[in-house]
C-alpha cells in the first residue's frame, strides 16, 4: 500500500484513539456488564405479581351499560374496550390511539355500571400497585408525575409512581389515564439503566440511542476500527506477526540466522547470530550492537537506520522515514525487518556502537553540582567518536544516597539545603554526552570525559521525599577503578562537514559537554583555523565550568573567542557597576578575547550584542554555523532570535535536555 | 521490556484475533444508532387511522352478544376500515363480529386482508404477495400473532404488513431496514440464533476486547502525552528522564 496513505491511516488511528478511546472502554465495559447481568433482575420485575385471570361469576355480574349508549354521551372515539381494575369492570374510551401504549394516548376511563367518568386517584393507584406487587414492602408514597421519567424514558403519558419500602426500593408505575400497569422498577434496574445510559451515550436522558452524540461517535469509531483493521493487515503483510514472538522462548526450538555486519566504511566487522524471526533491532542489541531507538521498535522514531540490500522489501514505515533515493540504496529501519530476510547489513549512523566495559579513572567536582568523570575502556581498546557523540550507560539496580560521597569541604555549603536520605532504585539506562574529543590531549589519549550534573529532586516536594536523579547519583558516586557498562558511541549532534565557515556555540548550565567536545575536536584534533565563538552562560562564578581551560584556549588560538556570561554573579562585581563592564562593542570584544572575563546577563543578550560583529567577520550570517545546547527556554529564545535574523534552520544544530 | 513495548505487542496480537469483530461491532453499532428506531419499526409504513365509531351504526347490542357468547372476555368495540366491530375472546379463541349485523367476520378471507393492507399502507407500491400463515412463522413474526396474513408490497425496502386473521389489526410491520437491523443486532451481541447477549462467545470476545482497549489506551497515552519523554536526545550532561525517576 502507498506509504503516504498508510501514514495518514496511522495518524488518524492515533488521534481517533484519543477522541473515542474512553467511550470505547465504556462501550466494552458495559457490554461485558450486559453479558453477565441477570436478565431477570434487569427487568426490574422481581416483585411483579402475575395477574391471575379474573373469573367473574356470571350470576353476580351486574349489567354493563350498552357501548352504543355510552358512545353517544362522550366525544367520538376510535375504540371502547372492557378493562377490569381491582375486580371492577370499566370501559376505556380511546380518542386517539398511538402506535404503542407508551406513546401519548388520549382516553377516558368510565365505570361500566354507572357510566360515570372515573379519575384514577391516589387510593386507586395504590390499590392497582399493590395488586401487581408480591414483595414484602409496604407503600411509602404515591405521587402523580409527568413525563419525562428517569426510569421510564420512553413513556409519554402521565403516571402514578407508587414507592414500596422493600430492600430494593421497588417503584410501581400506573398510567394515570387508563390504569394500565406500566411496569416496575427497582435498584437493580436502576443500575442497568445507568449501564444503558453509558452504552447508548444517552447523557441527556432522551430514552433513545439515536442521539446526536452517539451518531457522531459511531462514525468516528467506524473510522477508528477500519484504520486499525487496515493497520493490522499491513503488519501481517510485512511479516510482523510470528508465533515465536507470542510463545514463551523456551517452547520454541532455537534456530538462528547468521548475519554479516559491515561497518560504515564497508569494513566487515563480524558475523552475528540472531534468532529466527527476531527483528534486527532487538537481535543486534543482544549482540552488543545497540542501534538508537526511542519508540522501542514501533517504526515511528526512524532512528534505527541500517543499510540492507536495495531489493529488501520496503515497509510503510521505511517509506515514511526514508527518501526514495535512500530506499534505492537499501536504507531500512532495523525494527521493521527480521533476521530471516537478510544475510548481511551495514551499520550507518554509528561507527562502532557496541557495549563496552568502562573503568573510572577520575571523578572531580568542577562546580558545586557538576562533576567531570574520566573513563577508559577496560580492554584498553580506544573508542573513536565524533564530537557531540553520547554513550548510553547501563545503571544497575542499587542503593544510593542523596548527598554525594567525598564532597569537598569547600562545596559543602551548597549542599546544605539538600535533605540527606538513602534510597534504592531499579536498573535503567542513561545517555551522557562525551565532553572531550578522541585523541584530544596528549596526556588523556583514549579517555572518555563526561561532565555530569548531580540532578536534584524537585523542590516542590514537601510532604514526601522524592529521590534525586538516580543515574547521575549512581555514576557520580563511582570510585576510581569501578567499572560500568555503556553502549555507544551514538552520533547525532555532530559538526557539519569540515569547512571554513564560522562556528558559533551557545550553551548554558550543564549543556557544556557536546560544545566542549566540538571545540576540542576543531582546535586540537583537526587544528582548524576557522573562527569559533563560544557563548556560555552560568548562574554564578562557581558554576562557570572550564573557565580556565577556555581562557587558555582563547589566548593560544586567535580565532577562538570565549564569552562567559553570569546571570547571578556573587563576588566578582562587588563595588563596581556591572553595566559598565557589559561589553557591547568591537573594542570590548577584542578585550574579552584576551581577558575572557565574565559579563552579567543572559547568553542570548550577549549573543545579540555580538552577532553583528560575528556576521561582519564571516561576511554574512549565511556563512555561520550555530550549535546550541542547554536548557529549553534558553534554546527556544535563541533559536527564535537567530531565525529573526534570517538564519536558516539547517544552519542551527541543537541538543536539548531537561 | 517496558510498558510501551508490552502494550504495543499485545494490542497488535489481540487485534489480530479481535479486529474483525471490532469492525463488526462498529459497523453494526453505527447502523443501529444512525437509523431512527421508529423508522426501523416501520412506523412510517402505516397510517394508524383514527376513524371514529359512529354509535348509530352499532345495531348489535352487548346484551345480544353476551346471550350468544356468554363467556366473552376482553371485549372491545372498534373499527375495521369503516365498519364498527366487536373483538373479544371466548376461552382461548379470538373472535370478531360485525357490530352492525352481528355476523362473524373472523377468520378474515384474503380479499378482506388485502383491503385492510391497502387501507393502512402509506406507500404507493402494489401488493406483490398475500399469504396466510398459520404455523411456522417467519423469523420476523411472533408466533402469538398467528394466524396472520402476510401482505408484501412491491416497494423500496420490500415492506411486509402482517394482519391478524382474527382481529384484522396490523400486528407487525417489517421492511429491509428492520431485517438488516435484526441481523446487525445478532452480529453485535454475537448470538446468531437467539440474539441473547448472555452467551459465552460474546463473553470471551468482550474480555479480550477490554484488554486490547486498555493496551490501546496506554499506547495513546505514550504516543500523544508522553511523546516528549519517550524521545531521548543526546543529553548535555544530564540523563534522560533524570530528576524524578526513582
Amino acid at each position: 500500500m502507498n506509504s503516504n496513505v498508510m501514514g495518514k491511516i496511522k495518524f488518524l488511528h492515533k488521534w481517533l484513539s484519543l477522541l473515542v478511546g474512553i467511550q470505547l472502554l465504556l462501550w466494552i465495559g458495559t457490554g461485558l456488564y450486559f453479558n453477565l447481568m441477570d436478565s431477570q433482575k434487569a427487568r426490574g420485575t422481581q416483585y411483579l405479581a402475575k395477574s391471575a385471570p379474573v373469573s367473574v361469576d356470571d350470576t353476580d355480574k351486574p349489567a354493563q351499560i350498552e357501548p352504543a349508549t355510552l358512545l353517544n354521551s362522550f366525544k367520538p372515539a376510535v375504540s371502547l374496550s372492557q378493562v377490569t381494575l381491582l375486580d371492577k369492570p370499566y370501559y376505556l374510551l380511546t380518542y386517539d390511539r398511538a402506535l404503542y401504549p407508551y406513546f401519548k394516548n388520549h382516553y377516558t376511563l368510565i365505570d361500566a355500571i354507572t357510566g360515570k367518568q372515573v379519575m384514577i386517584d391516589q387510593t386507586m393507584a395504590k390499590g392497582l400497585a399493590v395488586n401487581s406487587y408480591k414483595g414484602p414492602g409496604i407503600i411509602t408514597s404515591a405521587s402523580r408525575v409527568s413525563p419525562p421519567f428517569d426510569e421510564r424514558l420512553k413513556e409519554k403519558n402521565t403516571l402514578w409512581r407508587v414507592n414500596f419500602d422493600d430492600e430494593i426500593n421497588t417503584s410501581v408505575y400506573i398510567d394515570a389515564g387508563s390504569g394500565r400497569l406500566v411496569g416496575h422498577s427497582n435498584d437493580d434496574k436502576r443500575i442497568v439503566d445507568i449501564a444503558f445510559m453509558l452504552h447508548f451515550m444517552d447523557y441527556t436522558n432522551e430514552g433513545s440511542f439515536n442521539n446526536v452524540q452517539i451518531i457522531v461517535f459511531a462514525i468516528f469509531t467506524l473510522f477508528f476500527a477500519f484504520t486499525g483493521f487496515i493497520w493490522t493487515i499491513e503488519l501481517g503483510l510485512n511479516g510482523q506477526y510470528s508465533l515465536t514472538q507470542l510463545l514463551p522462548k523456551r517452547l520454541i526450538k532455537k534456530q538462528n540466522n547468521t548475519i554479516q555486519v559491515i561497518d560504515i566504511d564497508g569494513q566487515q566487522l563480524r558475523h552475528v547470530s540472531i534468532p529466527a524471526h527476531e527483528n534486527l533491532l532487538d537481535g543486534l542489541i543482544h549482540q552488543d550492537i545497540a542501534l538508537p531507538s526511542s519508540c522501542g521498535g514501533g517504526g515511528s522514531c526512524g532512528r534505527c537506520r541500517v543499510k540492507l540490500k536495495p531489493e529488501a522489501k520496503i515497509t510503510a514505515c521505511d517509506n515514511q522515514q526514508f527518501t526514495q533515493d535512500e530506499l534505492n540504496l537499501g536504507y531500512r529501519l532495523a525494527c521493521q525487518h527480521t533476521s530471516d530476510e537478510v544475510d548481511s547489513l551495514s551499520l550507518l549512523d554509528i561507527t562502532q556502537a557496541e557495549k563496552h566495559q568502562l573503568e573510572l579513572i577520575s571523578s572531580e567536582f568542577i562546580s558545586p553540582f557538576i562533576k567531570e568523570l574520566r573513563f577508559k575502556t577496560v580492554s584498553s581498546k580506544p573508542i573513536t567518536f565524533k564530537a557531540g557523540a553520547f554513550m548510553r550507560f547501563f545503571i544497575p539496580a542499587a542503593s544510593s544516597h542523596s548527598l554525594p560521597v567525598a564532597l569537598p569541604e569547600s562545596l559543602s555549603s551548597h549542599w546544605n539545603e539538600i535533605e540527606s536520605h538513602q534510597f534504592t532504585h531499579d536498573s535503567c539506562s542513561r545517555n551522557y554526552s562525551l565532553a572531550n574529543s578522541d585523541h584530544a590531549l596528549p596526556d588523556a589519549e583514549n579517555e572518555l570525559h563526561f561532565t555530569i550534573k548531580l540532578q536534584q529532586a524537585p523542590k516542590f516536594a514537601i510532604s514526601q521525599v522524592i529521590n534525586p536523579g538516580v543515574g547521575s547519583h549512581y555514576i557520580c558516586n563511582l570510585q576510581p577503578g569501578d567499572r560500568i557498562e555503556a553502549a555507544g558511541p551514538f552520533e547525532e549532534f555532530s559538526a557539519q562537514p569540515i569547512s571554513k565557515r564560522s562556528m558559533v556555540l551557545i550553551g548554558a548550565g550543564s549543556g557544556m559537554a557536546p560544545l566542549k567536545s566540538l571545540i576540542e575536536e576543531q582546535l586540537v584534533k583537526l587544528k582548524s583555523t576557522r573562527p569559533i565563538h563560544l557563548f556560555f552562560g552560568a548562574r554564578s562564578e562557581a558554576d562557570l565550568i572550564y573557565q580556565e581551560r577556555f581562557t587558555t584556549l582563547a589566548i593560544e588560538h586567535k580565532h577562538f573567542f570565549y564569552y562567559p556570561v553570569l546571570s547571578r554573579p556573587t563576588g566578582l562585581f562587588n563595588g563596581s557597576n556591572p553595566t559598565s563592564i557589559s561589553i557591547t562593542n568591537h573594542d570590548a570584544s577584542a578585550h574579552s578575547r584576551v581577558n575572557s572575563g565574565p559579563t552579567q546577563g543572559y547568553v542570548q543578550d550577549r549573543l545579540a550584542a555580538q552577532l553583528d560583529e560575528i556576521s561582519k567577520q564571516a561576511e554574512g550570517l549565511a556563512n555561520v554555523e550555530f550549535y546550541l545546547c542547554g536548557p529549553k527556554p534558553m534554546m527556544t529564545s535563541t533559536i527564535e532570535q537567530l531565525k529573526a535574523r534570517g538564519v536558516k534552520e539547517s544552519a542551527i544544530a541543537f541538543d536539548s535536555f531537561v | 521490556m517496558n510498558l510501551l513495548k508490552i502494550s504495543r505487542k499485545y494490542h497488535r496480537y489481540l487485534m489480530l484475533f479481535l479486529g474483525v469483530q471490532f469492525v463488526i461491532w462498529t459497523v453494526s453499532g453505527a447502523y443501529m444508532v444512525i437509523f431512527d428506531i421508529d423508522y426501523i419499526h416501520g412506523d412510517t409504513l402505516v397510517h394508524n387511522h383514527q376513524t371514529k365509531i359512529a354509535p348509530d351504526d352499532v345495531h348489535y347490542s352487548l346484551t345480544q352478544l353476551i346471550q350468544t357468547y356468554p363467556k366473552a372476555e376482553q371485549l372491545e368495540l372498534g373499527m375495521l376500515i369503516d365498519k364498527p366491530v366487536y373483538r373479544f375472546k371466548q376461552g382461548d379463541e379470538q373472535h370478531m363480529l360485525d357490530a352492525g349485523t352481528g355476523a362473524m367476520l373472523s377468520p378474515l378471507p384474503k380479499a378482506y386482508a388485502q383491503a385492510i393492507a391497502q387501507h393502512e399502507y402509506t406507500g404507493t407500491g402494489n401488493i406483490a404477495l398475500i399469504e396466510l400463515i398459520t404455523d411456522n412463522p417467519p423469523f420476523e413474526l411472533s408466533g402469538r400473532h398467528l394466524p396472520a396474513w402476510r401482505v408484501n408490497f412491491n416497494d423500496f425496502g420490500s415492506p411486509s404488513l402482517y394482519i391478524s386473521a382474527l382481529t384484522g389489526k396490523v400486528v407487525t410491520k417489517r421492511h429491509e431496514f428492520w431485517r438488516t437491523f435484526d441481523l446487525m443486532f445478532s452480529l453485535h451481541v454475537m448470538d446468531y440464533e437467539e440474539e441473547d447477549p448472555s452467551n459465552w462467545l460474546l463473553f470471551w470476545f468482550v474480555c479480550f476486547a477490554l484488554l486490547a482497549c486498555l493496551f490501546g489506551l496506554i499506547l495513546t497515552y505514550y504516543r500523544i502525552f508522553k511523546d516528549d519523554a519517550v524521545k531521548p536526545t543526546a543529553q548535555g550532561s544530564s540523563g534522560q528522564n533524570e530528576g524524578v525517576s526513582s
